[in-house]
């Protein structure tokens, strides 16, 4: 044998072994996740992805209320049931801050997002300095299933053109008549609902809750005259141009007030387009169209990320993480996002939303939802968030239902978060009170 | 012949050590009759209270502690006056506990009275009895969660059945969940309707078991059927009142699902209870420390609401 035939020959059977390892199935996994609309989506992908790889996954889908404190449980002990879980923005800080979760650079040093991923404004990623979800001197920690931002919903067949602004939008609601009961729907329930929705008008009107949180300034501005002319804008469109008492109003609501016809508009999540166009839940199929949240006439487009982000947990063995981030690594390529999207999930390629796909009329959505990706801000990324979200979520429900002035109610959550930023020792200040 | 002197020379030795066995045997017998009960029913005991005393525990350790988990362990911090200086200052908690009085009381004596207005009436029946306390047990069967949703749907100020039937009656569009001045009534409605039934089988079974002849007796004493029910009826029926009224105070103070999925504590706080609040403080803020406090105040308040009620009834039983 010549050294040249040993090499070939040794090639050949190298070559052959790593065939072998790759052909071979990767562990079975399990996936914790909730049961949201774009769940059949998930589904969907899931099956494809067993039958293209041959790899098996199991889902414990569970209801959006009992998802938290199951995913808590799973990795906080010793050895962890879940290969992956799914956390929503509201929780994940708390998962990445408490080491609960593998990096995906640590099972795969190779691993980095597509420029063309959705990051939801870097919550993809962990800095550990900083202790703060960002992309700069971050790692990668996490996919999202389902970015989630808002959109507005309005329908063609009442309104001529999309509106831009918060002053189209006040327009068309003086122009009352027809057989549509309300203009505008707006969500007020107390807690994560009003936050969560009045975050974007905030945003929208230059407003903030904090002064600069990623950098350690938790000095409170949520009583400034930005953040009072966007809530006394919420308030005057649910009370001039909403149902009444609005202060009950949800996200469930607001879709069953769109699909059965008695609302011109609203701004509701990207994630309940699908019941639009849905024949057996909607009386407004083919009327509702999508643009991005409208802005003040004299400012600028934004949203806030609802995201979800699927992690790895640290408490489970080599072999499932490797599965796992198979998993994920599949999930990010545009083939399988274009099938995601056509299943009903909301992909979080760019390539995806901005492509083919997005001209045909049952993705109109596609296009707005990547244009409002690109400035949508994430907020209350922070151990104290939930607690804030509780006393913003309560004092706006208050000055939505008449219980507290617009001045009393931002000032009073001004106070209370100034004092939870100085019970966990935060560098905080105070704005002056509104008068 | 060594061993044989041995044995014999130890002889005397063992006959006293025999006798100290004995006596020993028979005091331990003597201490196993004398403290039998005891002796048997401490197992039992000492298991009810590893499951009851050692959790309590934990919760007042908790309760005096700031608690952070991380993947290195759980981190506890000392708290306790931090904790005590916060639930003073938490007018939430204190409103919950205002709201949760309120409801307890107005829905156990409305289910009460409703109940046992039922009872009497169904006692009468002297045919489909049995089909209507099958009926009855309808509305104690559906899961919380179901009844939530419906009479959420039932509320709905645009689509639910109520509205409409208030509208068509006195036209007017009525959104009981979504108003500060009847979100509380609405929750009480729900409730009354969903353990009423309880009240009534609790009630029905105490009136059959009624000695008869003392209600013959009144009978041929001339008594009307208002004193029958005041002065017979009442009196007797008061140990089964008494053990419903506790049982149904005791599940209002714990009412947390039909809330939850009706109202989440608002508009506002006014349909905010203390185990809602309990539950976001732990489970949403994740804060367990301040959680445990604020548990451990909540447990305390309703045993003295049992206490009261069974001074009440003490004294009722004196006079």
């Amino acid at each position: 044998m010549t050294i040249l035939t040993r090499l070939l020959g040794s090639s050949a059977l190298l070559a052959s072994a790593v065939l072998a390892t790759q052909a071979l199935p990767a562990e079975p996994i399990t996936i914790l996740i909730n049961t949201s609309p774009w769940y059949g989506g998930f589904e969907a992908l899931v099956e494809k992805y067993e039958a293209d790889t041959g790899n098996k996954v199991s889902i414990d889908a569970v209801p959006l209320g009992g998802l938290l404190e199951k995913a808590r449980n799973a990795v906080r002990g010793p050895s962890g049931n879940y290969d992956i879980v799914n956390l929503s923005n509201a929780w994940v800080v708390e998962f990445y801050a408490g080491n609960y979760l593998t990096p995906l650079t640590d099972i795969d040093p190779t691993f980095s997002f597509g420029d063309n991923i959705i990051d939801a404004d870097g919550l993809l990623y962990w800095n550990k300095d900083k202790q703060w979800p960002m992309k700069h001197g971050g790692v990668p920690m996490a996919f999202s299933p389902n970015a989630n931002t808002h959109l507005w919903y309005y329908r063609t067949d009442q309104i001529e053109k999309p509106p831009e602004t918060w002053d189209d939008v006040l327009k068309t609601c003086r122009s009352k008549g027809g057989e549509v009961d309300y203009s505008v729907v707006l969500r007020g329930a107390r807690g994560n609902p009003i936050r969560f929705a009045f975050s974007t008008y905030m945003l929208s009107f230059g407003g903030s809750i904090e002064k600069d949180a990623p950098n350690g300034d938790f000095t409170v501005t949520f009583n400034s005259p930005e953040v009072k002319h966007a809530l006394e804008l919420y308030i005057k469109l649910a009370k001039e141009c909403g149902p009444p008492n609005p202060g009950s109003i949800d996200q469930g609501e607001m879709i069953q007030y769109l699909v059965s016809g008695k609302a011109k508009q609203a701004g509701i999540v990207v994630a309940a387009q699908a019941q639009m166009d849905d024949p057996e839940k909607s009386a407004v199929v083919g009327k509702i169209s999508y643009t991005v949240t409208p802005r003040p006439a004299d400012g600028a487009n934004r949203d806030v990320w609802g995201s979800w982000q699927m992690g790895i947990p640290a408490n489970v063995p080599a072999e499932r993480k490797r599965a796992a981030m198979e998993f994920i690594k599949y999930f990010q390529s545009d083939d399988a996002q274009t099938y995601y999207a056509e299943a009903g999930g909301i992909p979080v390629s760019r390539t995806v939303l901005e492509g083919p796909l997005s001209e045909q009329e049952k993705f109109r959505w596609m296009r707005p939802y990547s244009q409002a990706s690109r400035y949508a801000k994430q907020l209350l990324q922070y151990q104290e968030g939930a607690e804030i979200e509780q006393i913003i979520g309560l004092r706006l429900n208050q000055a939505l239902i008449g219980e507290l002035s617009v001045d009393d109610a931002l000032n009073t959550a001004a106070t209370e978060i100034h004092d939870v930023f100085v019970r966990t020792g935060r560098r905080t200040g105070l704005l002056p009170p509104l008068q | 012949m060594a061993s044989t002197l041995v044995s014999k020379t130890a002889v005397p030795g063992c006959a006293q050590q025999q006798s100290a066995a004995s006596s020993r045997v028979t005091r331990v017998l003597d201490l196993f009759d004398r403290h039998f009960r005891l002796i048997t029913i401490a197992p039992a005991a000492l298991l009810i209270l590893s499951l009851t005393v050692a959790p309590a525990i934990e919760l007042v350790r908790m309760a005096g502690a700031k608690i952070a988990f991380t993947n290195d362990g759980v981190e506890r911090t000392a708290a306790l006056a931090e904790n005590i200086d916060r639930l003073a200052n938490d007018w939430i908690y204190w409103r919950a506990l205002l709201n949760t009085l309120v409801f307890v009381i107005t829905s156990t004596l409305a289910e009460l009275v409703l109940g046992l207005v039922l009872a009497l009436a169904a006692q009468r029946m002297t045919r489909a009895k049995g089909i209507v306390r099958t009926l009855m047990l309808i509305p104690i069967l559906i899961p919380p969660v179901a009844i939530g949703n419906m009479w959420r749907l039932m509320y709905n100020p645009e689509f639910g059945i109520i509205a409409y039937l208030v509208d068509q009656v006195a036209g007017v569009r009525l959104d009981m969940l979504g108003s500060t001045s009847t979100a509380l009534l609405a929750v009480i409605i729900v409730d009354v309707w969903h353990w009423t039934p309880f009240m009534f089988l609790i009630l029905l079974a105490g009136l059959e078991g009624l000695p008869e002849e003392v209600m013959q007796a009144s009978h041929l004493d001339g008594a009307n059927s208002l004193q029958r029910l005041r002065f017979i009826v009442l009196p007797m029926l008061w140990p089964a009142i008494a053990v419903a009224f506790v049982f149904r105070s005791i599940g209002a103070f714990k009412v947390f699902d039909q809330i939850y999925l009706l109202t989440s504590g608002g508009p506002g706080v006014s349909t905010e209870v203390l185990s809602l609040y309990v539950f976001k403080v732990f489970f949403q803020n994740n804060e367990l420390g301040y959680g445990a406090l604020l548990s451990l105040v909540t447990i305390a308040i309703v045993c003295s609401y049992l206490a009261v009620f069974r001074i009440a009834q003490r004294r009722k039983g004196a006079l």
